[in-house]
């Protein structure tokens, strides 16, 4: 016994130190340990609100613990190429947002090494997607798209607006507006979208864009006015605003919201969690949670989701490209 | 200064070293974008900052003739010293592998039997308590996320 | 004023409550609990447990992470105070003369002294918070990038002044801290400075881990092999209250760091952990003997404590007049409220007066169930100096651990804090000191992004620095300070330093100050 013991230690603890864990032949069932859902964003941002109601309806859908560990830095980086590298045994789930699409294609324009690839990844469901809101400080004088327009044109690169970041989603946004319009705006980036608000509040930028939950308190309020929005249709919360689209200006961009595995999770996993997530976004207590959140539910199945997801990330990709790399802060 | 090999004070040795890290910081500068005095690029301020250290390192070392000899200084802590970083570079490797709780039983064992020569049964009182303790008190209670082993700890 | 005394009754009626009571206290608990941890202050208090939170209705949710809060503030200072270990950015100043203080035997006084200064500016600037807030609110959001970089530059410059040994090693490790402050993405263009392929190092280095490094392990490093073992005095029990003489030494430095925190805290952004850096300035600058300072003075504690207390305070007042996410923690506080549903704007005060004033009568409430928490823990804090120090280190350590990964879950941020600490350990060796290395390392890439959003809202015009009056005033201020330490190296006074002869020689450990 002692020696069969001695044996088998070293080869046991090598195991146990590099995560490597012996294949059970026949297939356990999914899932017999606590699942965990990685919001790569810190606590309190979109990654983790959204996170935290879908783990609670999925716990009481699989009867099984879910949780949501966020694992953050480097804009999302972090916890992305961690779920992206982990074993795709189901365990290790991703909550990401559109930035899943940006940091790749940033990656390859600075020819850096990929934190990871999309390919690494692969969606389970789409569980919002909120179209950003042009929206400018009140005490500037355009009242709609084409006032501002028709002045961002005679000073070429004098109007500004913040984001919550150089190549953020919210940078990205004004990126197309811009593209589309042929107009040259200045771009001051900050920390995040929160300070992002606070630099139109103060009236330190003249323009944003920015989620509708972020900004409808501060429209009704009267310190920002909206302009238009990035939708296919109008947002149910801002019926008198209207669509790039509606204005002439062919851009959609949502913030959304969706669920990812790793790429080589098997079938047979990803069948029970596409169809507990299912089930968990119908629960009338998710439905509750997101009310709250003032984040409508845009559910989409894998096959759905794989389709918006790729037409995304190409938009964004062709938006990066035309950025390019910002040798100086952008004041193009 | 001149007459004789100026002698190695600790303030010479040190402010070599940071003429030598601003100069590589400054070496590691040149593939960003310098940018220019109204816009400044990615590595204009580290190469400003790499100049200053350069200019204070040189200071330093121009004026380090009082300052104590290199042999005054006293090393007799580098054995502790040295096992105590052990004990975090295996920390940093261990944690997420073998998960929080067998991680600090084994470097409170190595720390408090191998280093600090206590018996057997307190350092393994005083290694379990602290781990499972520690665990119990922030994971289970507190709810602050740790990681576990494959084994469940 | 009927009406504000109206509604605090009302906020009152909530606050008092038997379910929020037991909230406010269990925060508190908690808050104390968890803030002991090294490296794990109040923005990674609350947001480990919000979590937590979910489950309870809006006002309890609020008020239990208040409480939270203001554990987590208390419990960073009793490690600053007794081991040498920052909780957080803002209780960084407290290590340099709280420790000093429990090195002499005095951990008691620090330690009370520190729970005393935080009630009196947790409680004020409540006050200042209910009274004040609206029009405060509308002046804060003044501060765009450019006074943000003046501010930041006036609290270097501040910080500068103070150098306790040799000038020239002082600002080599101010240098050396503005430089590891620039690891990370550049947040104007995108480009990743000196990450070696790292992605952990987007971001930049955590302060957590550096000043953990730095301070705490270096310190470990240093003592754990001294023959000698350890030489801090164990305290008495009947001197765990502050002396007559200390008492009176510390009023002032609770005045002013109060009403110095509350406005540094209001501006939106990081600011409020310069609070503490300037009340330290400021106190040193006003004592008659400046060179009791880094050797255990107890204004040093005061100050700076009551200064970071009263500043997330007053962090506070934007967010409830006008709903903005002003920095780290109102922002987890805001998510907090929009997960019960409740958007915080403009409107919060007028359309939730129960959440409002609940609010800022639990703040009262939290701050006293602190005290009345904390006092008599003293007590038993102070006895954790008594465990041997072979046990007492490995305990310490595990903790240093245990903190540096659970405020981000990584395991970089470990390796980082063992890397720091080595560093720290070679610096203090060479008689250098490590607080300026810290309190810069904060400073850089706030001042650096500052400083180019201003040249990108101008187009590369300067004229912006000066163009703007508060900016400008404050640049001026910076100014004056700046010619006021010039001043003695060109008329040749004595300089307090000159007069004790402080020349870098001693023991570095000894004269560890800025």
């Amino acid at each position: 016994m002692g020696a069969y013991r001695r044996f088998y230690f070293l080869p046991a603890l090598l195991m146990l130190f590099f995560g490597v864990t012996v294949e059970s032949p026949g297939q356990e069932k999914y899932p017999d340990r606590p699942i965990t859902i990685v919001a790569p964003f810190p606590p309190g941002g979109v990654a983790d609100l959204t996170a935290r109601p879908v783990a609670a309806a999925l716990e009481k859908v699989m009867k099984n613990p879910v949780v949501v560990v966020n694992k953050t830095g480097a804009a999302g980086a972090v916890g992305m190429s961690f779920v992206a590298n982990s074993k795709p045994d189901g365990y290790n789930l991703l909550l990401a947002l559109s930035s899943i699409s940006i940091i790749p294609e940033a990656d390859k324009l600075f020819d850096r090494k990929p934190a990871y690839t999309m390919d690494q990844l692969i969606p389970i469901a789409l569980i919002s997607a909120d179209p950003t809101i042009f929206v400018v400080n009140a005490s500037r004088p355009w009242k709609t798209v084409k006032e501002f327009v028709a002045e961002a044109k005679r000073r070429p690169g004098a109007i500004s607006y913040s984001s919550s970041g150089v190549y953020g989603t919210l940078h990205m946004a004004m990126e197309m507006l811009t593209h589309s319009a042929g107009i040259n705006l200045k771009h001051v980036p900050y920390a995040g979208a929160g300070p992002a608000l606070t630099a139109i509040l103060g009236g330190h930028v003249d323009t944003l864009a920015s989620g509708p939950a972020v900004v409808i308190p501060h429209i009704k309020a009267g310190k920002i006015r909206p302009l238009a929005g990035w939708g296919a249709k109008r947002v149910a919360s801002l019926p008198d605003v209207p669509t790039f689209k509606e204005l002439g200006h062919d851009i959609e961009f949502y913030i959304w919201a969706g669920l990812f595995a790793p790429r080589s999770t098997s079938p047979a996993v990803m069948k029970t969690i596409r169809e507990s997530v299912k089930q968990a976004v119908n629960a009338a207590e998710f439905k509750a949670a997101m009310e709250k959140l003032q984040t409508p539910i845009a559910y989409l199945d894998a096959p759905e989701f794989q389709k918006f997801w790729d037409k995304d990330a190409k938009m964004l990709a062709d938006a990066i490209k035309r950025i390019g790399k910002l040798e100086i802060p952008e004041a193009k | 200064m001149l007459q004789s090999f100026p002698t190695m004070t600790i303030d010479r040795v040190s402010a070599s070293i940071l003429v030598l890290f601003s100069l590589f910081v400054i070496w590691e500068s040149r593939q960003l974008p310098l940018g220019s005095f109204r816009q400044p690029g990615p590595a204009y301020v580290p190469i400003l900052l790499a100049a200053l250290l350069l200019i204070l390192g040189v200071f330093i070392i121009l004026m380090a003739g009082r300052a104590r000899s290199l042999s005054s200084l006293r090393w007799s802590e580098w054995r502790h010293a040295l096992a105590i970083l052990l004990t975090c570079v295996f920390a940093v490797f261990a944690i997420e592998r073998l998960g929080y709780r067998l991680t600090v039983l084994l470097a409170l064992v190595f720390l408090v039997k191998g280093v600090e020569k206590r018996g057997w049964v307190s350092s393994l009182t005083f290694a379990f308590g602290m781990a499972f303790g520690s665990f119990y008190l922030f994971y289970t209670v507190l709810r602050v996320p740790l990681p576990q082993g494959p084994l469940g700890f | 004023m009927t009406e504000t005394l109206h509604n605090l009754y009302l906020g009152f009626s909530v606050a008092l409550a038997p379910s929020v009571l037991l909230y406010a206290f269990l925060g508190c608990v908690v808050g104390t609990l968890v803030g002991v941890l090294p490296g794990i202050g109040p923005l990674a208090g609350i947001s480990l447990l919000l979590p937590a939170s979910f489950g309870l209705d809006a006002t309890s949710a609020i008020v239990l992470l208040a409480g939270i809060y203001y554990g987590a503030m208390y419990g960073g200072s009793t490690t600053s105070i007794l081991m040498r270990i920052p909780g957080e950015a803002a209780s960084v100043m407290t290590c340099i003369d709280g420790y000093q203080m429990t090195r002499k035997g005095r951990a008691g006084p620090a330690l009370a002294i520190a729970a005393i200064g935080s009630y009196i500016a947790g409680t004020v600037s409540v006050v200042g918070l209910m009274l004040l807030a609206p029009p405060l609110a509308s002046f804060a959001l003044r501060f765009g990038p450019p006074e943000y970089f003046a501010l930041l530059t006036l609290g270097l410059l501040a910080l500068a002044y103070m150098s306790g040994g040799s000038m020239l090693k002082s600002l080599a490790m101010a240098v050396l801290g503005l430089l590891l402050g620039m690891i990370g993405i550049d947040p104007m263009t995108g480009f990743f400075r000196f990450s070696y392929g790292l992605v952990e190092l987007g971001d930049g280095i955590g302060v957590v881990p550096v000043a953990v490094g730095l301070f705490g392990l270096s310190e470990i490093l240093l003592t754990a092999g001294q023959p000698t073992a350890t030489e801090v005095k164990k305290p008495r029990l009947n001197e765990l209250l502050p002396s007559r003489q200390e008492w009176r030494a510390s009023l002032w430095p609770i005045g002013r760091g109060t009403l110095l925190g509350f406005f540094i805290g209001i501006i939106p952004g990081s600011a409020h952990i310069i609070s503490s850096f300037v009340s330290y300035a400021v106190e040193k600058r006003l004592s008659k003997h400046p060179e009791r300072f880094g050797h255990g003075a107890i204004e040093g504690v005061a100050g700076p404590e009551s200064a970071n207390n009263s500043a997330t305070s007053g962090a506070f007042v934007p967010m409830l007049a006008l709903g903005v996410p002003s920095g780290p923690i109102p922002a987890v506080m805001i998510a907090a409220m929009m997960v019960h549903g409740i958007s915080p704007g403009p409107l919060l005060i007028s359309q939730q007066p129960e959440l409002f004033w609940g609010f800022i009568a639990s703040m009262y409430v939290g701050n006293l169930v602190l005290l009345i928490l904390n006092l008599p823990l003293v007590g038993i804090f102070v006895n954790v100096l008594r465990v041997p120090y072979p046990l007492l280190y490995p305990a310490i350590l595990v903790f240093c651990i245990l903190g540096v990964y659970a405020v981000n879950g990584s395991a970089v941020d470990v390796g980082i804090m063992t890397a720091t600490g080595a560093l720290g350990y070679g610096l203090r060796k060479f008689d250098f000191e490590t607080a300026p290395v810290v309190l810069r390392l904060i400073l850089a890439p706030m001042m650096e992004m500052s400083f180019r959003q201003s040249l990108a809202m101008s187009s590369g015009s300067y004229a912006i620095f000066v163009n703007r009056p508060i900016a400008l005033v404050m640049l001026m201020v910076g100014l004056a300070l700046l010619l006021l330490s010039i001043v003695p190296f060109l008329i040749k006074t004595v300089d307090w330093r000159q007069r004790l002869g402080v020349a870098g020689g001693q023991d570095a450990r000894e004269k560890e100050s800025l």
